[in-house]
């Protein structure tokens, strides 16, 4: 063991249930992403690319798929003989153990384990996010400002402020209000739930906050308010760049379907900042003569004998022939077999679409998720159905 | 209707566990470093001469010992062996990354004029024979480095074993369409020992004589690491002989076997096999036996995005990797990784390289481009099924 300056607590135990059939066997965070990725791969890769060796993951939900892909963070070369990434689990303690209640319990339970390494500070992060951020910067700006408690902000549209948390400035950055979801929004600067905090300082916060029976032992409810109110030096660093709440079927489609635009913010083509996966390895895709491609993204593994259009095939997935899929998502292994139709649907991991379905198709009501179908993972949709849009199957 | 099926990721790994093959070492001879592929092996060995959209040629072998359960492989490299070691690093993608066996690099014999013509040289082997003699496994699995293929050794070897061989000779029966020259046909009795053999047909007048025997050698054997090193030490004076001259020379003093395979090989010695065993690919049945079994190839992974297609693209019977940009037209082609393809250009019937890049309007028809290599708007690059056109690395024309 080494003393590190600075170590991530990635949170990663919350069950994701806005995102319905997609997280029905794995935790949000090793969802697909964007074909050949998973959520927590932007993360991990975001620690990589901050000089970040030392990683503990807090898990809960459904652990098994995300542990396994997580291993021992070699895909991310996170393999450290100074740090590495530690999985961590609730745990069972010599008198009592519990689940973790809360982020903000999930970390003090760990408080051994960041002891362990006796950083100066932790950066607090989520593990459904997607985006790129040096945090080495953040840090620099932590240091600058002599801070306690430096929150990551981005600029929404005033119109979805009302879906964040937050905050307000003074002219040197540091925080003089932080409202959580506010129905009239005084400013439209909202917390990315990436937090940095000097280690006394959150441990401290962390034992008060056990402490208050009141509290629901979350972050951005309890323990930044709390900070406030004592008076803490909380200032808030400004992000620029690409960042993404994936947390609903309308954002994750939202986000995922971006990515096919040129000059995507993103990028993930920019080798200077690579995101790494765990991937399975899998030959070259192959498109047969019947195919038909535009606008899209094909991963490893995948064949394709049918047309595809502005939709996204994650590695492994088949597509039959006479099989047409429009703006589309399908992930791992997802097969759609001859003569269907696809349209507007994430189809999940090693679901099955037989013969002639209809999937998207328009129905008699107003369609709900803005119109998304989701097949849930390990799902077969038997021969000839036909799945209105906006339904979950 | 739902079925309880275990997702793909656990069952992969749930594969049976057999017994450990810690009873054989592999050496893989990566060394042939004569350029007979016309400029792609002009600086790199023809085991790294790069295969199949995302491979090297030297994967299958590799792939092959360790799908096997083989945990302790040699390498033998040539001279120029940069971009072999590029590719393999600490064998992490190939699981060889290992406190106990591992990858091992073995640096080859320097040939000078006369050049490379052994298939397996014992002096390669006699310059790192502590390879050999620290182990203490019971046999080596000796496998060119320049041949694509898919074989679980797993039966090989226990034949080997029951059989109490010395030398175990994989082979293939012929097929009237195999390309048969310059190979080593053999006889086999009854009891799969080999009593007859017939080096190395030249010309069609030797194929027929050599019909009867039928069984032709696939550069894969197995051999007892104890002979071997025996072989080694008798030999040792000869300087440049070829382990296969001396198996053949002493067919009567050792037990020599021979076990079939009925796996595809392919092996590459020419621009036109190389060429050819490419677009085999494209056929699914041959793409079935080679990689979409449970086998895997394995190779070093890059982490490149997926492949993007634009609105213009059009692909048809293709194979094309990752990290690629679509926006022409591609027909009966392989695109390696990170390949970009600009509006209106043509790629037909060509293996196109990883990182090349095609502008816009530009055209191929039978050509192979080599790694890097720009090839500027409207330019027209064709060559013929029997003699494809080679672009050499880095070329912009």
């Amino acid at each position: 063991m080494r003393k590190q300056e600075c170590i991530a607590m990635l949170l990663a135990g919350g069950q994701g249930s806005r995102l319905g059939g997609l997280t029905r066997i794995r935790a949000k965070p090793a969802v697909s992403f964007c074909g050949k990725y998973r959520i927590i791969d932007f993360t991990l890769s975001n620690c990589l690319n901050s000089d970040i060796n030392t990683v503990g993951v807090l898990i809960q939900y459904k652990p098994f798929l995300l542990n396994s892909y997580i291993g021992l963070g070699s895909a991310w070369d996170l393999d450290n003989p100074y740090g590495g990434v530690h999985i961590l689990p609730p745990f069972l303690g010599e008198k009592e153990g519990s689940w973790y209640n809360g982020t903000a319990n999930a970390v003090h339970q760990n408080h051994e384990f960041i002891d362990y390494y006796d950083p100066d500070y932790v950066i607090i992060l989520s593990g459904d996010h997607v985006y790129k951020m040096d945090y080495t910067r953040m840090l620099k700006f932590h240091k600058e400002k002599n801070s306690d408690v430096t929150i990551a902000t981005i600029q929404v549209p005033w119109e979805e402020a009302s879906r964040f948390g937050i905050l307000s400035v003074d002219d040197d950055k540091r925080i003089t209000k932080f409202t959580e979801k506010p129905s009239q929004p005084d400013s439209n600067l909202a917390s990315m739930g990436v937090y940095i905090f000097n280690w006394s300082i959150l441990k401290q916060a962390l034992i008060d906050d056990a402490k208050d029976s009141q509290s629901q032992n979350d972050f951005g409810k309890n323990i930044i308010p709390q900070q406030l109110k004592q008076g803490k030096r909380v200032y808030a660093y400004k992000f620029q760049g690409y960042w993404r709440d994936v947390g609903t079927i309308e954002s994750y489609y939202q986000a995922n379907m971006e990515s096919l635009k040129a000059g995507h913010f993103l990028n993930i083509f920019d080798p200077r900042f690579r995101i790494f996966s765990n991937e399975d390895i899998l030959p070259p895709h192959f498109v047969g003569s019947t195919a038909e491609i535009e606008n899209s993204l094909v991963c490893n593994g995948c064949i394709i004998h049918g047309k595809v259009s502005n939709s996204i095939l994650a590695f492994g997935a088949y597509v039959g022939k006479g099989v047409e899929i429009r703006d589309s998502i399908l992930l791992p292994y997802a097969k759609v077999h001859t003569g269907s139709v696809i349209r507007k649907t994430i189809v999940g991991e090693n679901s099955e679409i037989m013969r002639r379905c209809i999937v998207g198709a328009e129905g008699q009501s107003v369609p709900n998720q803005e119109g998304i179908a989701v097949i849930e993972d390990n799902h077969i949709i038997s021969e000839g159905s036909i799945i209105e849009a906006g339904k979950n199957a | 209707m739902k079925r309880v099926r275990m997702p793909k990721v656990l069952r992969r790994s749930f594969r049976k566990v057999e017994a450990r093959m810690s009873n054989a070492i592999g050496i893989i001879y990566a060394n042939n470093a004569a350029d007979s592929l016309q400029g792609l092996a002009l600086e790199r060995p023809i085991a790294a001469v790069p295969f199949g959209g995302r491979y090297r040629i030297l994967d299958f072998a590799l792939s092959s010992m360790v799908n096997s359960g083989m945990r302790t492989i040699g390498l033998v490299t040539p001279h120029h062996y940069r971009p072999l070691l590029d590719h393999l690093g600490a064998g992490k993608a190939w699981f060889l990354d290992r406190k106990d066996g591992g990858l091992f690099i073995l640096p080859g014999v320097f040939h000078g004029l006369g050049g490379n013509n052994h298939t397996f040289c014992i002096k390669d082997l006699q310059n790192n024979i502590e390879y050999l003699e620290k182990d203490f496994a019971e046999n080596v699995i000796i496998s060119s480095g320049e041949q694509i293929f898919n074989i679980n050794f797993k039966s090989a070897l226990e034949f080997h074993n029951n059989k109490h061989a010395d030398v175990t000779l994989i082979y293939k029966d012929m097929r009237e369409s195999d390309d048969l020259t310059d190979e080593m046909f053999f006889e086999i009795d009854k009891d799969y020992k080999v009593s007859k053999v017939k080096v190395k047909v030249n010309d069609t007048q030797d194929l027929k004589k050599a019909k009867p025997l039928r069984s032709y050698f696939v550069n894969i054997l197995i051999i007892r690491r104890e002979l071997l090193l025996g072989i080694i030490e008798k030999y040792s004076s000869f300087g440049c002989i070829d382990l296969i001259d001396i198996l053949t020379a002493n067919l009567e003093v050792l037990k020599i076997y021979g076990n079939p395979t009925c796996s595809l090989i392919g092996k590459i010695r020419t621009l036109k096999d190389y060429f050819d065993r490419s677009m085999d690919l494209l056929n699914l049945e041959i793409r079935g036996k080679l990689w979409l079994g449970e086998d895997r190839i394995h190779t070093k992974l890059k982490d490149n995005p997926p492949t993007q297609y634009a609105s213009k693209a059009k692909v048809s019977n293709s194979l094309i990797a990752s990290g690629c940009t679509i926006a022409g037209e591609v027909v009966n082609s392989i695109i390696f990784r990170g390949v970009i393809l600009e509006d209106g250009c043509q790629i037909r019937n060509s293996i196109i390289l990883p990182k090349c890049h095609i502008h816009a309007n530009a055209q191929t028809d039978y050509a192979i481009l080599d790694k890097s290599v720009t090839v500027n708007g409207e330019n027209v690059l064709k060559g013929s099924p029997n003699n494809p056109l080679v672009v050499l690395k880095k070329t912009v024309i």
